[in-house]
């Protein structure tokens, strides 16, 4: 494994970039965002950047074109050298052909009202000519796979169509390196999918590429891994070599590819690079658990399983909603005959695309939408003689992001903000203030702004501001999207602990493992139809299913397929190839 | 639901060169601004905004703000029916009855046409801007503006500005469910406690903004906004006779409300 000294040693001319010494304090901080960082990149290189919310990985890209420090206001020292080029003295925009910069929020990276002229814009504002903007352009739109898509308004595509978009207007100038910035933290599973493609695609075309990104496994194929912790860099190596340091990434709050951790429970001293490879080393180490490839075992072990499947409930359910559809006025069907019973307790996940109508169907139950055929009931009750105030006592929707939510002063009176609404007596609401703030562990912020807190601890905040109702079910939006690993462990412990004090909890997501690791129940959506409703083995047999709908399997779930199991967790995995050796 | 009021189609009025897009929107808003009489204000200057909603395809925005245009025109005209005390009163309306005290207003003819100019004159303005956005792109507006010498920056800080709102609009909108459904009643209260019941939404809102604001800023700055005073174009727009049409139709049109002012014509009558 390189050494931060071994790579400040190289000739600083030779490579794509060279960051040498870097330190940055924003202004007001008490600490640096980045300490001393130093690397090299070689041409055509691809380096994934991990780390934990703060630890100074979107500073260290936002160096990189000089947003830190031209942008973002405080203190720099150290060089940076793009293709040989110094970039001290240059502003952002001198920079903008030679670095290419993607961010997470693609909304706010679109500026045209057609796909050629937001391929056009960034050449438009370093002076290119038109005809050569014409030459460019048709390229760029191919290179991403948006062929035909010329004359589409950008805000009519899917998300991972905009985020292509932004990266084919990237392209366009034709720049010697392309920042990533967590591209695909707000996509779905298809267009997360859409933007790895893509990466692969540009790192085969020899462009020098730096990807910020959250899951392990999506950055398997790139050339190195490099670990920030609080603003230094703790690792940077081959992957292989940095994935096998698990109890490393755990400490830096990077989730250890399930691979490779299962690997180390195993003691197989080796790298996995693909399910297949796994499948051959723990074949060999313990022929024991290889005796089969049919998954009877997995089938059984699935229908063992509790059903939970609507058709399953006998009696009245807490939720039931029977033949709702909807649709905007003018607009398609959003929902299309859905019949669905959530029972008091369960914990459910509802999966599917952008716009198969999760959301939608999650706010029919909340009353904020009212069906156009169909009901909702709570507890036996029609929801639609209940107002959305006399919902929220049965059944909180936590949105998901939750800045849509917070405006008080002080934690405190952000929580005790639904009480009061609901005319609580004040020693009631310090009571279940008290009671909501302990179960998400921000006791200790009562007095706090909650603008200051972190993302993770804002939407822990959101959950108890909804919590101090005492709700009977619990909605979550997308729980643990823009969190890093630590916080996602975190905010789904807090959950399961509700979910155990007898709160039926109901979750939108898009992640593989958090359905696998906590659900007992998946719905998945299509085009606003319900296509399967069952437990979660159940669901992660479906293959045909989970292909067409694009979503994956944890490689854990895939790999014990291959051995004729269906495990859901690393652990789960490891103690039954144990178990057969 | 689509953000944003630019609807494709291929008509002459989309095809206009954008300054003399940008240009007609000033002479709407120029014509309307000289006049206060309803037969003014609508003969011609409200028939050829039907009739370009019509050419345009421009309906289902107004449909989309139709509930706008009511509350505009409603609380316009009644605002000025009750503050506009002149000419002969024709009756009275009681306003408010109260621990024995009665307060009343003289109604008159003078006061209904000026209510009714004032709420046709709002309504247009706001039509001008839908009909101007529904036909014009970001790009074209921020062009026209240019061509008409708003340094490069400014007119596309504005042109960006017609952009956000609607995206503000949609985040709002997820606030106050948001906030609903932690019981809050957005309904309490007088006119005054209602406005002052928005701070849990406008908080949100602002902040959400700010945050908006400096990502897209980052990201302009990321793509060279501001390398060069004077960016190349990928767009051309060549002058066509349609234009020059247009151009002089505008001019005409412009000249005839100055003069409808100037004659007295464009008033509401006389005054007693």
């Amino acid at each position: 494994m390189k050494t931060d000294a071994q790579i400040v040693s190289v000739n600083p001319g030779q490579h794509a970039v060279s960051v040498q010494g870097v330190t940055f304090t924003y202004h007001g901080a008490d600490r640096p965002a980045l300490r001393a960082v130093s690397f090299a990149q070689n041409a055509g290189e691809m380096i994934g950047v991990m780390g934990a919310s703060g630890a100074g990985k979107s500073t260290l890209a936002k160096c990189l074109n000089r947003i830190v420090p031209e942008f973002e206001d405080g203190d720099f020292h150290g060089a940076i050298r793009i293709a040989g080029e110094p970039l001290e003295h240059l502003r952002v925009c001198d920079v903008a052909p030679k670095v290419g910069m993607v961010f997470q929020d693609f909304e706010s990276q679109l500026f045209s009202t057609n796909v050629e002229h937001e391929v056009a814009f960034a050449m438009e504002q370093v002076g290119i000519e038109r005809a050569e903007m014409d030459r460019r352009i048709l390229p760029a739109l191919e290179a991403v796979g948006l062929r035909g898509f010329a004359h589409r308004d950008p805000m009519s595509l899917s998300g991972g169509e905009k985020q292509r978009l932004a990266i084919a207007s990237v392209l366009a100038l034709r720049p010697s390196v392309i920042v990533l910035d967590e591209p695909t933290t707000d996509l779905d599973p298809e267009g997360r999918a859409e933007v790895f493609e893509l990466i692969k695609k540009l790192r085969a075309q020899g462009l020098s590429l730096i990807v910020i990104e959250h899951e392990s496994e999506e950055l398997r194929a790139a050339d190195r891994i490099m670990v920030l912790r609080e603003g230094e860099i703790a690792a940077d190596g081959p992957p292989a070599e940095v994935f096998a340091r698990t109890e490393l990434l755990t400490a830096c709050g990077v989730r250890p590819p399930g691979l490779g951790h299962a690997f180390e429970l195993l003691g197989i001293d080796a790298q996995p690079k693909s399910v297949d490879q796994a499948y051959e080393a723990i074949a060999r180490a313990y022929p024991g658990a290889a005796g089969t490839t049919y998954d009877s075992i997995a089938r059984s072990r699935a229908s063992e399983e509790p059903k939970a499947a609507a058709n399953a409930i006998i009696g009245p359910a807490f939720i039931g909603i029977e033949n709702l559809s909807f649709n905007y006025v003018g607009g398609p069907r959003v929902l299309d005959s859905i019949d669905l019973k959530v029972d008091a307790g369960e914990f459910l996940a509802i999966v599917g695309q952008n716009g198969s109508g999760k959301t939608t169907l999650a706010k029919h139950i909340v009353g904020l939408l009212q069906p156009a055929t169909g009901r909702v009931t709570i507890d036996g009750k029609d929801r639609a003689q209940m107002r959305p105030a006399e919902t929220a006592r049965e059944v909180a929707y936590v949105f998901q992001n939750p800045d849509h939510q917070i405006f008080a002063a002080t934690v405190e009176d952000e929580v005790a903000f639904g009480p009061r609404n609901f005319g609580l007596p004040d020693d009631e609401i310090r009571r279940r203030c008290d009671e909501a703030l302990e179960a998400v562990g921000l006791q200790n912020e009562r007095q706090s702004d909650p603008f200051l807190l972190s993302k993770g601890e804002r939407q822990r905040l959101a959950v108890a501001s909804v919590l101090v109702l005492r709700p009977r079910m619990l909605i979550l939006d997308e729980p643990t999207t823009g969190l890093d690993h630590r916080e996602q462990l975190r905010m789904m412990a807090l959950v399961r602990d509700l979910n155990r004090a007898g709160i039926a909890i109901v979750i939108i997501t898009h992640t593989p493992w958090l359905v696998a690791e906590y659900a007992r129940r998946v719905v998945l959506m299509r085009k606003g139809a319900k296509i399967f409703d069952g437990g979660v083995r159940e669901f992660f047999m479906q293959d045909e299913l989970l292909r067409s709908s694009s979503f994956r399997a944890p490689e854990i779930t895939e790999l014990s397929r291959r051995f004729g199991t269906l495990a859901l967790t690393t652990d789960e995995f490891v103690g039954w190839v144990k178990g057969r050796a | 639901m689509p953000i944003y009021l630019y609807i494709d189609r291929g008509t002459f009025v989309h095809r206009l060169h954008p300054t003399v897009k940008v240009f007609s929107l000033f002479v709407m808003f120029w014509s309307v601004y000289w006049v206060d009489n309803p037969i003014a204000l609508l003969i011609p200057i409200g028939l050829i905004m039907l009739w370009i909603a019509q050419l345009t395809d421009s309906w289902p925005n107004f449909y989309r703000l139709r509930w706008l245009f009511v509350i505009l025109i409603f609380t316009t005209t009644l605002m000025w029916m009750v503050f506009y005390q002149r000419g002969t009163p024709l009756f009275k309306m009681t306003l408010l009855h109260w621990d024995g005290h009665t307060v009343a207003i003289d109604v008159t003819w003078l006061s209904i046409k000026f209510g009714i100019g004032r709420g046709i004159k709002l309504a247009e303005l706001l039509a001008a801007s839908v009909l101007f956005l529904s036909t014009t792109k970001i790009e074209e507006f921020t062009y026209g503006l240019q061509r008409m010498r708003v340094p490069y920056r400014v007119s596309f800080a504005i042109s960006l500005s017609f952009r956000l709102v609607p995206l503000f609009i949609d985040s709002a909108v997820t606030i106050v469910d948001a906030q609903r459904l932690r019981g809050y009643d957005f309904n309490q209260g007088g006119p005054l406690e209602r406005v002052r019941r928005y701070v849990p939404v406008v908080i949100p809102v602002f902040m959400g903004a700010l945050r908006k604001a400096n990502n897209m800023a980052m990201a302009l700055e990321a793509r060279g906004f501001g390398f060069s005073h004077e960016p190349t174009t990928f767009i051309e727009y060549p002058v066509t006779a349609a234009d020059i049409m247009a151009f002089a139709f505008l001019i005409a049109l412009g000249t005839l409300y100055f003069m409808l002012y100037w004659t007295g014509l464009g008033g509401i009558g006389p005054m007693k």
